[in-house]
């Protein structure tokens, strides 16, 4: 159940809100309803969420019609599938988003805190989502940068927060890293 | 002229749906096809044909008929012919065997009793299912001292039409001899499945997909000189081993020979997951795909299923997303390695719970919500979606400060504050704001859909937010919120 979240989503939705089409394998809790919120067209999308034993060409498989393919890998993946699969990548036009990790990939984005707003003491409901994202990578993206994010944000969509104007102290945030990889 | 299989006959196939009796049926027509291609199935049992040309051919109506029993024979049924003018005079007839001659039929039916009227399903169907009306007919005739057909026939058109309604009219007219309707013929059911076969088996896919686009491209040409489409093609393939490996494809009209063949090629690659070394092109590697098809391939066929009449194609103007062919490629061919509901589309919808407005549909359906969008939907949780919805929401406990479970009442009442969220399989999380309960009572009519539930959103230490629901006591986690897995 770790690693995905609506990260990965929201990763997703701009692409597919530009006419891309949008594969999403083997994460059978992926929130739809909410990745439509920001942006992802679900007519543009295909669900596989049991891709099974053979999951690596299911995915190559997926690459060869999405433009974006977000995977949760059923199970570890051997250097020599990451490598087939960046082949594959290599060949097409096609962007991989891998909820877990995948050494080797070109970008990894990574959570270090999150912390939701609106809900009180039994009052309010869940409004927005202030999260501060941290992005590495090679290559160009080699320099790593951290923003503050509203995710989802009180509109819906995706927003940069200022961190001098947060609705919470800094210091009392927890600090629990994620990893996740994004290979492109 | 009229054969009847009694042991068919006395069988109700639409009551008892029994597949030996069907084939047989289907078999006793195709043999009276043989002789005839105009054949009207009467009954289960029954069939009807005009009989002037073939008897011409055959040289005579007892020849024939002797002809069409003992090919009946050879199925190991035994059919009885009756030949009259008229369809009625000539299953009277075929009841004992009778071959009336030409002119003879007035005096045939004459001498038969009135009780045929009721006991034939003949009069019921004529007499538009009116089969009770038709027993009462007939024994009130008898007790009014008419015997034979031909007494009641000897009575006047008015008077009967009078005294009994349409249904003693009806029955009047078969005394007469008067039923002649054309016989409602059908064509012979054209075989429109191409099948090839391989000898000696194929055991590499190449020579198998190219033979499938030859077949599609005769199947098409069949359809095609019939007017018609097919909605799905089926695609079998049987291994010399006696494999069988069968899958509908969607067809609509809309394949060309090549995709047909691509389909094919999918379902053969498919068939058995290629081993995870075979990254390298089909051809130079005998042995691998010596694997992907166990001792070959020696048939192929493609069978057009629910066939429909060809009216073209018309794609919606606004409001339909294409797909294209890339893409549905794609989603076939996974389709073909993990099975049609392997791949989705979702569709929105409405509803009020976190899962409900979601419909997932199989790709190459027809895309719809299982509840409308659009409705108010009261009761459904407002505010930011949940990144996750759990296909089976997870059980968990949710206790207070003092480690009691918290508990709602009929009247939503919170018995205390929630403190600790206890999801099964993960470690207890601090609650740090809690909202709710939002009460839904769904299906209240209905007692086996009812549910009655309260919905609550927390936020836990970790930064994780979650939406939890009491039913029945118990509570469950839906759907969460967070960004990524912090751990």
């Amino acid at each position: 159940m770790a690693e995905f979240g609506l990260l990965c989503l929201a990763l997703a939705a701009a692409p597919s809100a530009d006419g891309a089409w949008c594969g999403i394998a083997g994460i059978p809790e992926a929130g739809v309803l909410a990745a439509a919120a920001l942006g992802l067209d679900a007519g543009r999308t295909l669900l596989v969420p049991e891709p099974g034993p053979s999951w690596p060409q299911v995915v190559a498989s997926l690459l060869d019609g999405c433009e974006l393919v977000l995977l949760r890998p059923p199970a570890r993946a051997s250097a020599q599938v990451r490598q087939r699969l960046e082949a594959t990548l290599r060949r097409g036009r096609g962007v991989l988003l891998v909820a877990g990790d995948w050494p080797g990939a070109q970008l990894r984005l990574r959570v270090a805190s999150q912390r939701w707003t609106g809900l009180g003491d039994g009052h309010g409901r869940l409004r927005a989502c202030c999260a501060e994202v941290t992005a590495d990578g090679r290559g160009e993206a080699a320099v790593t940068r951290t923003r503050w994010l509203w995710l989802p944000g009180e509109d819906g969509g995706v927003a940069v927060a200022d961190p001098r104007n947060l609705p919470f102290d800094l210091l009392q945030t927890p600090a629990a890293p994620a990893l996740r990889a994004v290979s492109g | 002229m009229v054969v009847t299989c009694p042991d068919l006959h006395s069988a109700n196939l639409s009551a008892d749906p029994d597949i030996q009796t069907a084939r047989r049926h289907e078999q006793m027509i195709a043999a009276v096809t043989g002789f005839c291609p105009d054949v009207e199935v009467v009954e289960p049992g029954v069939c009807a044909f005009g009989a002037r040309g073939p008897a011409r051919y055959f040289g005579g109506e007892t020849a024939l008929a002797a002809r069409i029993i003992a090919a009946l024979a050879d199925l190991g049924l035994a059919g009885r012919v009756g030949v009259a003018d008229g369809l009625f005079a000539a299953l009277l007839a075929a009841r004992d065997g009778t071959i009336v001659s030409p002119g003879g039929t007035a005096k045939f039916l004459g001498a038969q009793p009135v009780s045929v009227l009721a006991d034939h399903g003949l009069a019921a169907q004529d007499l538009a299912a009116q089969d009770l009306a038709a027993q009462d007919l007939a024994a009130l005739l008898v007790r009014l001292g008419l015997h034979t057909l031909a007494d009641f026939a000897a009575l006047p058109v008015r008077d009967v039409a009078s005294r009994f309604g349409d249904a003693g009219e009806g029955a009047h007219q078969l005394a007469r001899g008067l039923d002649s309707r054309p016989l409602a013929t059908r064509p012979p059911p054209a075989e429109l499945s191409v099948a090839h076969r391989f000898d000696p088996p194929e055991p590499r896919a190449e020579p198998v997909v190219f033979a499938a686009k030859a077949l599609a491209g005769r199947l098409h040409d069949a359809l095609a000189a019939r007017g018609l489409t097919c909605v799905r093609v089926q695609v079998k393939a049987t291994w010399a081993d006696g494999q069988e490996s069968s899958r509908r494809w969607r067809h609509d009209g809309l394949l060309s020979a090549a995709a047909v063949a691509d389909r094919v090629r999918w379902q053969l690659d498919g068939w058995q997951p290629a081993p995870p070394d075979d990254g390298k092109p089909p051809g130079d590697n005998k042995t691998a795909d010596d694997e992907n098809i166990p001792g070959g391939i020696v048939a192929l066929r493609l069978v057009p299923d629910l066939l429909v009449r060809a009216t073209g194609q018309q794609l919606a103007l606004w409001g339909e997303t294409l797909v294209s062919d890339q893409v549905a490629r794609a989603a076939m061919r996974v389709q073909a390695m993990l099975g049609h509901e392997a791949v989705l589309r979702p569709v929105l919808g409405g509803g009020r719970n976190a899962g409900d407005q979601v419909t997932p549909i199989p790709f190459g359906e027809k895309t719809e919500p299982r509840l409308p969008a659009g409705r108010p939907w009261p009761g459904r949780v407002r505010g930011a979606a949940p990144g996750l919805v759990f296909p089976a929401a997870r059980e968990a406990e949710v206790t207070d400060d003092a480690g009691r479970a918290v508990t709602v009442s009929g009247r939503c009442a919170v018995s205390a504050a929630p403190a600790r969220l206890a999801v099964r399989g993960d470690p207890p999380r601090r609650i740090t704001g809690w909202a709710g309960p939002w009460p839904l009572s769904e299906r209240w009519w209905d007692p086996s859909a009812a549910r009655r539930r309260a919905r609550f959103q927390l936020v836990t230490e970790d930064g994780r937010a979650w939406l939890a629901v009491v039913e029945d006591g118990r509570w469950l986690v839906e759907a969460g919120y967070w960004l990524i897995g912090l751990g």
